[in-house]
């Protein structure tokens, strides 16, 4: 309420109600004001009313609604780990029931009868396992990672087929923290899926199209986007690259820019700067930029006039675009034999032809049919091919040529230790004497020890000297894998391979195998087994029928693993749920302090606001008084 | 010294009370009304007559004028004062009616649509493949896009209520400054030089403070009683001369917009204050607000289909259709020339092709070149040319909207990882179509196909990266925005408008302290007062009587001097 100003040299009529009726106004537009507080609650109904704690208010809720989201998403999330537990639980008994059938029906005393229906009742388990793989939780299959849409395990032959993704969902449960609710299915129901790792380093050489983020820049941190300065001794030029997405974007804006006859183009794994005769390049940063060091064209004093600057690798990394061509930094590949894939029984023959792109190589192998996954390795140098089927060994091999060597894929090299051999099994080698003797089709015979060999050329080695050119020669498969004994004599004998001093060498190296013609086609006796919980149930289901003792004491042995890995695993998710929890009960904690802190900025506080409600009803009884009283008042009726 | 001259004297005294009676009663009768300037009768003696050397004698009294009691200048300070107030309450009305449209502390704004909106993308994170949640995102989308389309449109019935106000106050301040010409000739005549034509005068002010409500005004008292009217420094009455107000069609840069103008030369009326000048500025304040409106609008469509339509959803594409249209196909996509809505970048994206049979796909790098070198820029055409050179794909444009798709039944199609921002421009794959608050809408391709919504990133089906990414969108510094997010962007015109309300109601309650002092300060001056008036009719009708008993004593005096015996 205004006062007014009263040092007034005279009294208008008009004035003196004029006056009442503002002040009455005023109050009478106050109480409003108040009664609305009142009876809304709120004490901010407009953010006029007080911007700044309007603006405070409005950014309180927005924290609110942020939070609610982050809540939700925690209930989602440990619903769905909640489900992903109860399985897991569900798969440990099953496990444990297993272990149980295999311990109780080793020994002589189980009759056939006894293992047949244990058998029965592990396919029982067998079958329940595969459910839980595939259990579904809200339409989603919580083992299947990114591609949860379908059942993420799959029968594949004999084996079970992991068909699911090993990325797993993540959502926002903060501001700055994204959890993962989801667990690795593959991880979860066996050993990860084994992998013929990369052995050949496939870096692509730089093209046009190489985008800068598929490069890792000289230290591999990837290239920090800035300007660079470019000179030839006499003139130098700023140049800006932030706008730069590829290497021809760099190359275009570096000739662009035309700094005497300085010219960029692209040099194997790095760029390449030469200028006219009189240039002496120098490329420096600006500031603290790192954009010319990232890009391997760092050089602060020049080399001298005409001397191109030759830069340094910038670590292109392989991506599905890459163009095969490019491949191992453009050194040959061999990609017109293809390869050979055997999965279980079957064998597949791949070809590359039509293949222009990493990605086209890549679907070659995965739609070959053999159910296997090729992918790019995680440092971007080289592919790897994974087995996802458990009971169902791989083994990628050549086709006549060099592209499975060449790719790095071959799973069985002249360089694979014996000790990896045969899924790591151990060989047995003579205590002394040779460990096999071969017999060649003149019926001659030479031992062999391979005591001292390591790699599988070793063994090569060891048999061509024993030979000591007697007519076999040892040599790597052309096609497939294995060693290959060729017999150059003739008569009434055949090339065999036998056995000495109780060593296993000759079957472990898959020489066991019948001879064609004069030749021994070894076997492939690496195979890239994933094993797992169907792999191990199916184990002791065919153990248990065939009364094999010791597979079923191998079975369970590898149940007992699968088990303590659910149970890490199991832990994991606890873990994750635990904190889960506690995140969910800070929110929900910050929330009641952020709730009173916007209760004090935008709710009504009753005591002040019917206090001044009263006061004000109080001021209007008086302004109606007064004004009345003033009003009636007039000479005039003292006048006679 | 006569009796005559006695008797003389007693007339004019009659006389003078009468008309200063007469004054009172006018006073009286005019005591409730706000326009009227209290006047007083002035009386003086008349010269005195010298009947012997240095003996004068008084000969009475005389009228000698009827005065208004104004003080011009602060007429003029309270004309000028109720042209702020005006303008003030002007301000506040208007602000008032864009701040309940925002409704900021309300349950249903924009930025509780957004809020909602982020929150079921998040909400689709956790089950991307969710068909129930992929509608509740496209409902909020809706939503959000319908509050946008709502509150812009109400902010426009604002403009449109500003300009149609401003045409009828244009009409009435016209016809008050018509007003004031007319009433400027009939003072001239009235007081012919001299003397003060009172209610000629009071009209004249009452009609003159109307106009100052209306536009801040000037005025400058001429020696014939006209009075000047000055808007700015152009004349608007000069003696009986009206020049004129009305609204007129001006180009401007929001096209083509309604103007103040003065009739007789078309010049622009510097109206600052008043109810129009308050206009005025309203109408560009509230420019500013749809144009900040429309930028936030803007930014989150272009950011978000950033987003999207790097994205992928649980169907392939068989055949979209950009959603902005192309001028120039010929033109780099980056230019004016071209007149895409939103402006890509130099950069490239990635097409993939699969098989849907076996899930294969082949993916092909689209350079999007667009960094004015070599003059080789990428245009619609070579767009749709690299497109088509895309085993699988078929480019074609049609009335400047390209259209991709698949060639055959066995594949469809999908698309990532564009660092060039080009298929958002375009509005191919987007989530978003418009370009601003009042055409922001949720894209209608997917209405009719919710599985077309992207939440992947990485193209396997229940990915949910590209639902995180946009989930997090609102809080994230975005490019198109300056720098600021999408939240931060509302609040930022949120605090603007509120500012601006808050500084108008503060105003109103300043300027009308300002009023109700000068207005004291009048009413002190001119104001009627009844019980001075009162005492006034007691004071002129003793004058009277005193003056009626001078004129019978004389009458006596000369009875008995007629009655002397001769």
């Amino acid at each position: 309420m205004s006062l007014e100003p009263l040092q007034l040299a005279r009294v208008g009529s008009l004035y003196q109600t004029g006056l009442a009726q503002s002040q009455i106004s005023d109050v009478e537009k106050k109480l409003i004001q108040i009664e609305q507080q009142i009876s809304t609650g709120k004490s901010l109904i407009n953010p006029s009313d007080n911007p700044s704690n309007a603006s405070v208010a409005m950014q309180l809720q927005k924290t609110l609604d942020q939070r609610q989201t982050y809540l939700g998403n925690l209930y989602a999330g440990q619903s769905q780990l909640g489900v992903t537990d109860n399985s897991l639980s569900s798969l440990n008994d099953l496990l444990q029931q297993a272990q149980t059938i295999a311990s109780a029906n080793l020994g002589a005393a189980v009759t056939p009868a006894q293992r047949q229906g244990a058998a029965a009742i592990v396919d029982g388990l067998y079958n329940q396992a595969m459910t839980l793989a595939n259990t579904q939780f809200q339409g989603v299959y919580i083992f299947g990672g990114d591609k949860s849409t379908t059942a993420p395990f799959v029968t594949n032959g004999s084996g079970v087929e992991f068909v699911g993704s090993q990325n797993v969902l993540k959502n926002a449960f903060d501001a700055n923290t994204n959890l993962a609710f989801m667990v690795n299915g593959a991880q979860a129901f066996g050993q990860l899926p084994a992998t013929v790792p990369s052995s050949a380093n496939l870096t692509p050489n730089l093209t046009g199209a190489t985008r800068l983020n598929d490069v890792g820049g000289t230290s591999n941190d990837g290239v920090h986007l800035g300007s660079i300065v470019v000179g030839n001794g006499s003139v130098s030029a700023t140049i800006d690259l932030s706008k730069a997405t590829s290497v021809q974007d760099v190359i275009n804006t570096i000739n662009a820019a035309g700094v005497g006859g300085i010219t960029a183009s692209i040099g194997g794994q790095g760029m390449t700067l030469s200028g006219a005769a009189g240039d002496n390049i120098t490329v420096k940063d600006i500031g603290g930029g790192k954009t010319a060091t990232d890009l391997g064209i760092l050089r602060a004093t020049g080399a001298g006039a005409g001397a191109p600057l030759v830069g340094s690798n910038i670590q292109p990394r392989l991506t599905p675009l890459t163009p095969l061509a490019a491949l191992k930094a453009g050194a040959p590949v061999d990609l017109t034999s293809g390869l050979k894939i055997t999965s279980g029984q079957q064998t597949y023959t791949i070809s590359f032809a039509g293949a222009t792109n990493v990605q086209d190589l890549l679907n070659a192998i995965n739609s070959s049919g053999a159910g296997v996954t090729a992918q790019i390795n995680a440092a971007g140098t080289g592919i790897e091919v994974l087995n996802p089927t458990q009971g169902m060994p791989m083994t990628i091999g050549e086709n006549g040529g060099t592209t499975a060597t060449d790719l790095g894929i071959r799973s069985l090299t002249t360089s694979t230790p014996l000790s990896d051999l045969n899924n790591g099994r151990p060989m047995t080698l003579a205590t002394s004497g040779a460990d096999f003797s071969i017999t060649r089709a003149d019926g001659t015979t030479f031992s062999v020890s391979i005591s001292g060999a390591i790699t599988i050329q070793d063994v090569i080695n060891d048999i061509n000297t024993a030979d000591a050119g007697g007519g076999i020669t040892a040599a790597f498969a052309t096609t497939g894998n294995g060693i290959v004994l060729s017999d150059s004599t003739s008569g009434g004998s055949t090339l065999t391979v036998t056995p000495q001093n109780f060593s296993s060498a000759a079957a472990d190296l898959g020489l066991t195998t019948p001879t064609v013609g004069n030749t021994i086609f070894g076997a492939d006796v690496n195979p890239i087994t994933t094993d797992g919980v169907f792999s191990h149930l199916a184990q002791l289901r065919n153990a248990l029928n065939a009364g094999d003792d010791a597979s079923i004491t191998s079975a369970a042995q590898g149940l007992k693993d699968d088990q303590n890995a659910i149970i890490t695993i199991r832990g994991q998710v606890g873990a994750r749920v635990q904190e889960m929890q506690s995140r969910q009960s800070r929110i929900q904690d910050e929330n009641v302090a952020t709730n009173s802190l916007l209760s004090n900025l935008t709710d009504t506080d009753f005591t002040t606001a019917i206090t001044k409600f009263q006061t004000l009803q109080q001021s209007l009884q008086a302004s109606l008084e007064t004004a009345s009283r003033v009003m009636n008042q007039s000479l005039m009726d003292f006048l006679q | 010294m006569s009796l005559i001259g006695a008797l003389n004297i007693g007339t004019a005294a009659l006389s003078v009370s009468q008309a200063a009676l007469q004054v009172t009663g006018n006073n009286i009768s005019n005591a409730g009304n706000p326009d009227y300037t209290r006047q007083t009768a002035t009386i003086s003696t008349t010269p005195d007559q010298q009947i012997q050397p240095g003996i004068f004698m008084g000969t009475g009294v005389n009228l000698t004028a009827i005065q208004r009691q104004i003080d011009q200048s602060l007429e003029e300070r309270l004309r000028s004062s109720d042209s702020d107030g005006q303008a003030a309450s002007t301000a506040q009305d208007y602000l008032s009616r864009v701040e309940t449209t925002l409704n900021a502390l309300g349950d249903n704004n924009i930025s509780t649509q957004l809020s909602q909106f982020f929150t079921s993308w998040s909400n689709l994170a956790n089950t991307p493949q969710d068909a129930n949640l992929r509608q509740v995102v496209l409902q909020d989308g809706q939503s959000l896009g319908q509050e946008f389309n709502t509150e812009r449109s109400q902010l426009t019935n604002v403009q449109t209520d500003i300009n149609s106000r401003l045409a009828t106050q244009a009409k009435a301040a016209n016809d008050l400054a018509q007003q004031v010409a007319q009433l400027n000739g009939q003072i001239a005549v009235a007081q012919g030089g001299h003397g003060q034509a009172n209610g000629l005068l009071d009209q004249r002010d009452a009609v003159l403070k109307q106009l100052a409500q209306i536009v801040n005004i000037k005025t400058v008292p001429q020696d014939n009683g006209t009075v000047n009217v000055y808007v700015g420094s152009e004349a608007l009455v000069a003696g009986t001369t009206n020049q004129g107000l009305s609204m007129q069609l001006q180009q401007t840069p929001q096209g083509p917009t309604p103007e103040l103008v003065f009739t007789a030369n078309g010049g622009n009326v510097p109206a600052t204050s008043g109810e129009i000048g308050s206009l005025l500025s309203l109408r560009s304040q509230i420019t500013g607000f749809e144009k900040q409106m429309d930028d936030l609008a803007h930014g989150l469509i272009f950011e978000l289909n950033k987003i999207h339509s790097s994205g992928q959803g649980l169907d392939g594409i068989s055949s979209v259709t950009a959603t902005n249209a192309v001028a120039d196909p010929t033109a780099a996509l980056n230019t004016a020339g071209a007149g895409l809505p939103f402006t890509p970048t130099n950069g490239s994206f990635v097409v993939h092709v699969r098989q849907k049979a076996s899930g294969q796909q082949t993916s092909t790098l689209v350079q999007v070149d667009l960094d004015g070198l070599n003059s080789n820029d990428t245009s619609l055409t070579s767009l749709a040319a690299s497109l088509n050179a895309i085993n699988g794909v078929s480019a074609t444009i049609t009335n400047g909207k390209l259209t991709v798709a698949a060639n055959s039944s066995a594949v469809d199609l999908s698309f990532s990882q564009d660092s060039s921002g080009l298929l958002a421009a375009l509005g191919v794959n987007s989530f978003f179509t418009g370009q601003n608050a009042s055409d922001i809408a949720v894209n209608t391709t997917l209405q009719s196909n919710p599985n077309q919504l992207a939440a992947a990133k990485n193209g396997d089906p229940a990915d949910n990266q590209t639902a995180m990414a946009i989930a997090a969108l609102g809080t994230q510094p975005v490019s198109s925005l300056n720098g600021a997010s999408v939240n931060d962007s509302y609040q930022a015109m949120v605090d603007q408008v509120a500012g601006k309300v808050a500084t108008a109601n503060t105003n109103v309650t300043a300027t009308k302290a300002v009023i109700t002092t000068l207005s004291a300060q009048h009413d002190a001056l001119s104001g009627v007062s009844l019980d001075e008036e009162a005492v006034n009719l007691v004071r002129q009708q003793r004058a009277f009587q005193g003056a009626a008993r001078l004129v019978s004593t004389v009458d006596q005096m000369m009875q008995t001097l007629l009655a002397m015996p001769i």
